[in-house]
C-alpha cells in the first residue's frame, strides 16, 4: 500500500500542470515501477490512464474557461429551409374554377439558449412568418401554425416573428418547469391535434423518471393560456396533462405510449384567433367568423411500436420500422357526433436521417371529425388544417450531408361529406419539395 | 370536471411519478462491452447493500457519455477514453468527466469456427475492413467472399478497433453492422465468411479468436501491453464519484469486484 501510495504520489508530481506530450515518459515511470515490483501491471495500467485522462480533461476545462463568460453560458441554433410548393384542388361545383397555386418559400429559424444560474435557462428563437393580421391580408391567415416567407411581394422585406421565448427552472434532474412561449412539451407520434409549428404560451411541468434500464415514465401537464382575458369575460384557457411511459422489450423493439386530457374551457361563444370555421359555430356554415358552440374535452390515447432491423432473419437489409396509431375523442357531453378522429401510420427506413444516402418514408391516414378538437391546432398543411376531414400524407426524406436533407411531402385530403352545409369542396393535393439546413 | 379537481389529479400523478425518486439510485448506462461486468457486479452489490438501486443499461459508449454530459446519468460505462469533442461539450455543461478505470479487456478479432485462418496481422485485419481485401484467398484460404462484421457509431468498441487497427480509416460500405458484442459473434458464428471483432469477455466455442501479429489475445497478453488491441474499460462520472456511485465503483475495484470482472471473461487489474 505504501508503494502504491509512493507511485500515486510521483506519477502525481509529473502529471501536475504537465500537457499530454509528456504522456510517455508517465508510461516510462510506471514500467519502472513495475519492473521493481512496486506496482502490479494492473495498478500502473490504471494509473497511467486515469492519470492521462485527468490531464486531458483539466486542458479542456482550461479552454474552455477561458472565453467570455457569455459565451460559455449561450448556445445558439437555427435552421434554414427552401421550399417548392404546389396546391391543386379542383373545382368546387360546376361554374367554378380548379385552384392551382405554385410557390416558391423560405423559411429560417434561429433560437438562443442562454444558462442564467445552475438552474435557470431562458430560450428565445425567431422565426419567418406572419405576425400580424392586416385589413389588406385574409384574417383567416394563421399565425400560429406557419412560419414559412413566400417568395415574391415586389421583393419586400420579410417579417420575422417572436417564435418562442421562454424561462426554464431545473427543480431536480426529474423535473422542469417551463413559462411563456415554449415548444411543445406534448408527446404525438404523428401530427394529427398539434401542428408542429404550434408554441403554445403558458407554463408547464415536465416530469421524467426511469424505473430501470428498460422502463421510463414521463408526464408533462400545463396550463395554456389562448386568447387574454378581456375583463369583461374569461380567458380561453387550455388545461392540459399527459402521462407515458417508455417501454424497452429487448435491443430491437421499443414501445412508446401516451394518454393525454386537454380541456379548453371559456371557449364556448367565442371566436379564437387561428379558427378556420369548421368547428360547429353560431352562424352555422362554414365561415371562419364563427361563435363556438362547444367546450372542448379531449381524451387521447397514442401509441408506437418500433423495431430495429425487423426483417434481419428475412436477409433484408432495412435498419429501423415504426408503426404508430393515435385516436382522439371530444368527451364534452354536448357534442353528439363528428367528435372523434384517429391517425394511423408507419415510418422505415433510418431512424433518422443524418447522413448522405440515409432515407426514410413515412405514411399516415387521418380522420379527424369537425368537433373533435379546436380547429386553430391540426396541421395547416394538411387541408388548411381543418377539422371534419380524411386525409392521405406520404413523406420521403434523404439525406444529402451531415445536418441537411431533402424532404418530399405529399398531402390528398378531402373533406367528410355531410360535415358543412356548404357546396363540398373537392379534395386538395398539397405536394411539397423541400432543401432543409440545420446549424 | 371542476378546475380544482384537476390540480388534485395533477398533484397525485406528480406525488406518484417523484415520490420514489428519494429512494437513493443510481443509472449506469453505456458501454454493451462493459455492460455484463456492470450488472452482475449491481447484482451483487444491491443483495449485499440493502435500499441500493442501481438501474443498468447498454446503448454503447457514446451513449453512456453523452448521458453523462446531459447529467441523465450517474455513472457512463465505456470501452474507449473521452474524445476531446465530448470534453468540450462536458466544459460547456459544467461536468467534469472523471475517468474510473475498471478493467483492461482485448478486441479480439474473430472468424467462424470452420475458418482455417489461425492468425492475421494488423495490417491485414485493416485491408479486410477497409475493403482491400475481399476473399479468404487472398489470405491462403478458400475461394469465399469475406463478409465484413462490424459495430455501430455508438459503439466504443467501434472506436478503439478504428483507433488500434484501422488508424482512422473508415470501414467498407457493405459491412454488416451489429448494435452490440452479441450480436457481432452471433452474426459471425452463423456466418461461415464472416469475420468480426469483439471484447475478450465474448469469445466462446462458438467462434475462434485469431491471433494478431503472432499474439493470442489473453488477460496475460493484454494487461502486460504485448496484445496489440488491448484497452482499458471506464466508468466515467461527473467529478470524483461520491455516494452510492463510489460505494459501487469502490466495489467493483475490491478483490470480490475484480473477481466479477475474471469470471466475465475480462482483465482484472488486481
Amino acid at each position: 500500500m505504501r508503494k502504491f501510495l509512493t507511485a500515486i504520489i510521483l506519477v502525481g508530481i509529473m502529471a501536475l500542470g504537465v500537457s499530454y506530450s509528456y504522456a510517455g515518459e508517465i508510461d516510462l515511470l510506471l514500467q519502472k515501477l513495475v519492473d521493481k515490483g512496486v506496482l502490479t501491471p494492473g495498478e500502473a495500467q490504471q494509473i497511467g490512464t486515469e492519470t492521462k485522462e485527468q490531464v486531458k480533461q483539466e486542458i479542456a476545462a482550461g479552454k474552455y474557461s477561458s472565453l467570455p463568460q457569455w459565451v460559455q453560458n449561450t448556445k445558439i441554433k437555427g435552421d434554414f429551409r427552401l421550399r417548392y410548393q404546389d396546391d391543386y384542388a379542383k373545382a368546387a361545383a360546376p361554374g367554378t374554377k380548379q385552384s392551382n397555386q405554385q410557390r416558391a418559400r423560405f423559411r429560417l429559424r434561429l433560437g438562443l439558449e442562454s444558462k442564467v444560474n445552475d438552474k435557470i435557462m431562458v430560450g428565445v428563437g425567431l422565426a419567418t412568418g406572419l405576425n400580424t393580421l392586416t385589413a389588406t391580408q385574409n384574417a383567416n391567415k394563421d399565425t400560429s401554425r406557419s412560419t414559412n416567407q413566400t417568395f415574391g411581394q415586389g421583393f419586400g422585406k420579410s417579417p420575422i416573428s417572436l417564435d418562442y421565448a421562454f424561462a426554464q427552472y431545473t427543480a431536480a434532474p426529474w423535473a422542469t418547469i417551463i413559462g411563456g412561449k415554449f415548444k411543445n412539451t406534448l408527446w404525438e407520434p404523428g401530427d394529427l391535434i398539434w401542428d408542429t409549428d404550434i408554441n403554445p404560451v403558458g407554463a408547464s411541468l415536465k416530469l421524467n423518471k426511469n424505473i430501470n434500464s428498460n422502463v421510463s415514465l414521463f408526464m408533462s401537464t400545463g396550463i395554456l393560456t389562448i386568447m387574454e382575458d378581456t375583463g369583461n369575460t374569461s380567458a380561453p384557457t387550455m388545461f392540459t396533462i399527459q402521462p407515458g411511459a417508455n417501454f424497452k422489450v429487448n435491443d430491437a423493439i421499443n414501445i412508446k405510449g401516451a394518454v393525454s386530457y386537454y380541456q379548453a374551457f371559456s371557449v364556448k361563444g367565442r371566436t379564437l384567433d387561428g379558427n378556420v370555421g369548421t368547428n360547429s359555430h353560431t352562424e352555422g356554415t362554414f365561415t371562419a367568423t364563427g361563435h363556438l358552440l362547444y367546450d372542448y374535452s379531449n381524451i387521447t390515447p397514442a401509441v408506437e411500436v418500433s423495431f430495429k432491423e425487423p426483417f434481419k432473419a428475412l436477409g433484408v437489409d432495412l435498419p429501423y420500422l415504426a408503426l404508430f396509431g393515435e385516436y382522439v375523442q371530444n368527451i364534452n357531453s354536448s357534442v353528439k357526433s363528428d367528435n372523434t378522429g384517429y391517425m394511423l401510420g408507419f415510418k422505415v427506413g433510418a431512424e433518422k436521417v443524418e447522413n448522405f444516402g440515409d432515407w426514410q418514408f413515412r405514411y399516415n391516414y387521418a380522420m379527424l371529425g369537425k368537433d373533435a378538437v379546436l380547429d386553430i391546432l391540426p396541421d395547416s398543411d394538411r387541408y388548411g388544417g381543418k377539422t371534419g376531414i380524411r386525409s392521405h400524407e406520404g413523406m420521403f426524406d434523404l439525406g444529402l450531408g451531415k445536418n441537411t436533407w431533402l424532404g418530399f411531402d405529399y398531402y390528398y385530403g378531402w373533406q367528410i361529406p355531410g360535415n358543412f352545409n356548404v357546396t363540398q369542396s373537392k379534395p386538395a393535393q398539397v405536394f411539397q419539395l423541400d432543401w432543409n439546413m440545420k446549424f | 370536471m371542476k378546475f380544482f379537481n384537476k390540480l388534485w389529479i395533477m398533484g397525485l400523478l406528480i406525488l406518484g411519478i417523484a415520490f420514489p425518486c428519494y429512494a437513493e439510485k443510481i443509472v449506469v448506462e453505456g458501454s454493451t462491452t462493459v455492460l455484463p461486468i456492470a450488472q452482475k457486479a449491481a447484482e451483487v452489490f444491491m443483495n449485499n447493500t440493502p435500499g441500493a438501486d442501481i438501474s443498468v443499461r447498454g446503448g454503447g459508449s457514446g451513449v453512456g457519455i453523452a448521458s453523462l454530459l446531459d447529467k441523465a446519468c450517474d455513472i457512463a460505462d465505456s470501452s474507449r477514453a473521452i474524445k476531446d469533442t465530448e470534453l468540450d461539450k462536458a466544459a460547456a455543461n459544467g461536468v467534469s468527466p472523471k475517468a474510473n478505470v475498471i478493467a483492461m479487456d482485448g478486441i479480439c478479432v474473430i472468424v467462424h469456427p470452420s475458418n482455417n485462418t489461425d492468425a492475421l496481422t494488423k495490417k491485414q485485419i485493416k485491408n479486410i475492413y477497409t475493403g482491400a481485401i475481399s476473399n479468404w484467398k487472398q489470405l491462403g484460404g478458400p475461394d469465399e467472399k469475406i463478409v465484413v462484421i462490424s459495430r455501430d457509431s455508438s459503439s466504443g468498441t467501434f472506436e478503439a478497433f478504428g483507433v488500434l487497427v484501422l488508424d482512422g480509416a473508415k470501414v467498407r460500405s457493405d459491412a454488416l453492422l451489429q448494435a452490440s458484442n452479441q450480436a457481432v459473434a452471433s452474426t459471425v458464428a452463423s456466418t461461415p465468411g464472416g469475420i468480426g471483432y469483439v471484447g475478450l469477455g465474448y469469445v466462446t466455442s462458438s467462434v475462434k479468436a485469431v491471433d494478431v501479429d503472432g499474439i493470442k489475445g489473453s488477460k496475460e497478453t493484454v494487461l502486460t501491453n504485448r496484445y496489440p488491441i488491448g484497452r482499458p474499460l471506464f466508468m466515467y462520472t461527473d467529478g470524483a464519484p461520491k455516494g452510492l456511485a463510489k460505494q459501487f465503483i469502490d466495489f467493483i475495484l475490491s478483490p470480490e469486484g475484480q473477481k466479477i470482472v475474471d469470471e466475465e471473461g475480462f482483465v482484472a487489474l488486481k
